[in-house]
């Protein structure tokens, strides 16, 4: 979360500020239009939102992650394996039937990133990227971790599927990936 | 109106309201009230004979507003008349004005009130705009993984760096020039005289990204008037007295949500496939067949500078892998063979999702109709291009304007 941000002295409890406005076209107050609407109000404004957020036919993949299984699914129709797994395939629309995988692949691209949802703009860097699971026809989009140089991280190198043994927050923070060799 | 009577769309005028990275002065609807005031002074038409609207906007949350559409018609004094609110994430603003030329075409209204804005400038904490813009993409798996767009263009342009030999010093000329694009326009909000090895240099933010190719959120509104020709004789100033322009192409495009679900090799990762399926629909109906040649300035969706190459590729002005050589020689540059974001585009004038598909429209408006300061002018452009696109480019707009004297 941002700092609070502080507050003006005054009885509105969530005044920021008060200031003029200027225009930001840069005109003349005796050319401004809206001259007589340039005296500006700030407040606080905090909305927080909270659901019961189900992961509805999803769920199952993220279910299995406490056991240490990554779950895609295939389609009867196609063949195609979707990894993030889909209840309906994306081509056809034929319900899906779940499958194992082994949980290694090859890196299909990855980006180093100075800041994430989770840091919060902090100074924390952090690997994401895309590999192509054995088995899978999709790719799946995950934290990279323990890489050594970053400069190693280029399409084609051998991954492995790595479980986090302390409790997480999201399932997804249940696993990640490394380098295989 | 059938089908094959199909009316006619004219563009009648175009306003903003400035885009800058802070605006205290005003809230998203105030905006619009002050761009749909210059867009009906620039067409010369009343803003009582205006028969619909179009609202664009992207996030409810951000605009802190739900059903914002139906506050921003009532603010324009344009009840009891019908409306309509689209919305696609960045490509809210091509989505509308494709909405409206469609209502257009069919002969459900003669005239049109296009509005958009976003305020995503520094009112709303960076942190509050990354979580939402993360719910444009996948929230359960990508986002949960840390997954944000910022990341997920990285990975187009690695994949287009390690295909193509692309390199982040042709990404950089893009920043350049669009900053430097941005000079000539008063109402952009990041003017820049930048040197290639100022991007280069500028803090890291998701590689191959430094903050200098990325494109900055802004506070900003922006409205256009469309008719057909027949309203526009009886009630449109800007019919009798100015240049005339054409709407004639407006193609729309998709692609899966998640970069990763894309059929490779094409688009895989590097590519936008639903950018090319709508510049395809959008080229047929203005028939046009080499684009580079026959457009003579366009707007191209440049929420990174890669994306900018990426989307030359796509769009047909060059073949794959040839938009970073093509921009060292200049060829997008103002004075070059196809001048690109002449406005500045999103890294140079601002990108407040709703209103830079609109904003775009009207720079090529006023290309066609000369009315640009002569450092950023187009001389005799006949001819221009509208490119914007949402998430990564999971939905894409591309709209052709024509100046027909």
């Amino acid at each position: 979360m941002p700092p609070e941000p502080s507050r003006s002295e005054g009885r509105v409890g969530a005044k920021l500020r008060e200031l003029t406005a200027t225009d930001p076209l840069g005109r003349l107050a005796t050319e401004d239009p809206w001259s007589a609407f340039r005296r500006v109000e700030v407040i606080d404004l905090q909305l927080n939102f909270r659901f019961r957020h189900s992961l509805g036919k999803y769920s199952r993949f993220f279910l299995e992650l406490e056991h240490r299984r990554l779950m895609a699914t295939r389609c009867p129709r196609c063949g195609t394996v979707w990894m993030p797994p889909r209840p309906a395939c994306g081509n056809d629309l034929a319900i899906t039937e779940w499958v194992e995988l082994s949980g290694r692949g090859t890196l299909a691209a990855a980006t180093e990133c100075a800041y994430t949802l989770t840091t919060g703009g902090g100074a924390a860097r952090l690997v994401i990227g895309y590999v192509a699971l054995d088995g899978a026809s999709t790719l799946l989009l995950q934290q990279i971790r323990n890489y050594g140089a970053a400069r190693r991280l280029v399409a084609g190198l051998a991954m492995r599927v790595v479980w986090a043994d302390e409790p997480v927050g999201h399932p997804m923070e249940l696993f990640w990936f490394e380098p295989a060799g | 109106m059938t089908s094959s009577a199909a009316a006619e769309v004219v563009v009648l005028g175009g306003g903003l309201s400035k885009f800058a990275t802070e605006r205290p002065d005003g809230t998203p609807v105030d905006w619009i009230v002050e761009a749909a005031q210059a867009a009906l002074a620039d067409a010369g038409v009343e803003p009582e004979t205006i028969e619909h609207s179009v609202v664009a906007y992207e996030s409810e949350i951000i605009a802190r507003q739900l059903t914002m559409g139906q506050v921003v018609h009532d603010a324009l004094g344009l009840c009891p008349r019908p409306s309509v609110r689209v919305e696609a994430g960045g490509g809210t603003g091509g989505a509308a004005l494709r909405t409206a030329f469609a209502y257009l075409r069919a002969g459900l209204c003669e005239s049109m009130l296009v509005v958009g804005a976003d305020a995503v400038g520094r009112q709303v904490p960076s942190t509050t705009v990354r979580q939402v813009y993360a719910m444009s993409g996948d929230v359960d798996f990508e986002m949960a993984a840390g997954g944000f767009f910022t990341a997920y263009y990285a990975l187009m342009m690695q994949e287009h760096m390690r295909r193509y030999g692309t390199r982040e010093e042709q990404m950089a000329l893009v920043s350049v020039k669009n900053h430097r694009n941005a000079r000539f326009n008063p109402m952009a909000c990041m003017p820049l005289a930048l040197t290639v090895d100022d991007v280069m240099k500028s803090p890291p933010v998701a590689a191959p990204y430094k903050r200098l190719d990325c494109a900055v959120l802004a506070d900003g509104a922006a409205a256009i008037v469309l008719a057909t020709p027949r309203w526009a004789r009886e009630h449109a100033g800007a019919w009798r007295d100015r240049a005339r322009i054409h709407y004639v192409g407006a193609g729309c495009g998709t692609d899966r949500m998640r970069l990763g679900d894309r059929p490779a090799p094409y688009p895989g990762l590097a590519h936008f496939r639903a950018k090319r399926e709508a510049a395809a629909m959008a080229y047929a109906m203005a028939g046009l067949k080499d684009p580079r040649r026959e457009l003579d300035v366009a707007e191209v969706a440049d929420p990174y500078t890669g994306v900018e190459l990426q989307s030359y590729e796509d769009l047909g002005f060059c073949r794959y892998g040839e938009s970073g050589p093509l921009t060292e020689r200049g060829v997008f540059d103002l004075g070059g063979e196809l001048p690109t974001n002449t406005s500045g585009g999103l890294i140079g004038q601002g990108a407040p999702p709703g209103a830079m598909g609109l904003a775009q429209a009207i720079e090529i408006v006023r290309q066609l109709r000369e009315e640009c300061p002569p450092e950023r002018q187009v001389p005799n452009a006949r001819r221009g291009l509208a490119d914007i696109h949402g998430g990564t480019a999971s939905f894409s707009v591309v709209s052709i304007f024509e100046r027909r004297d």
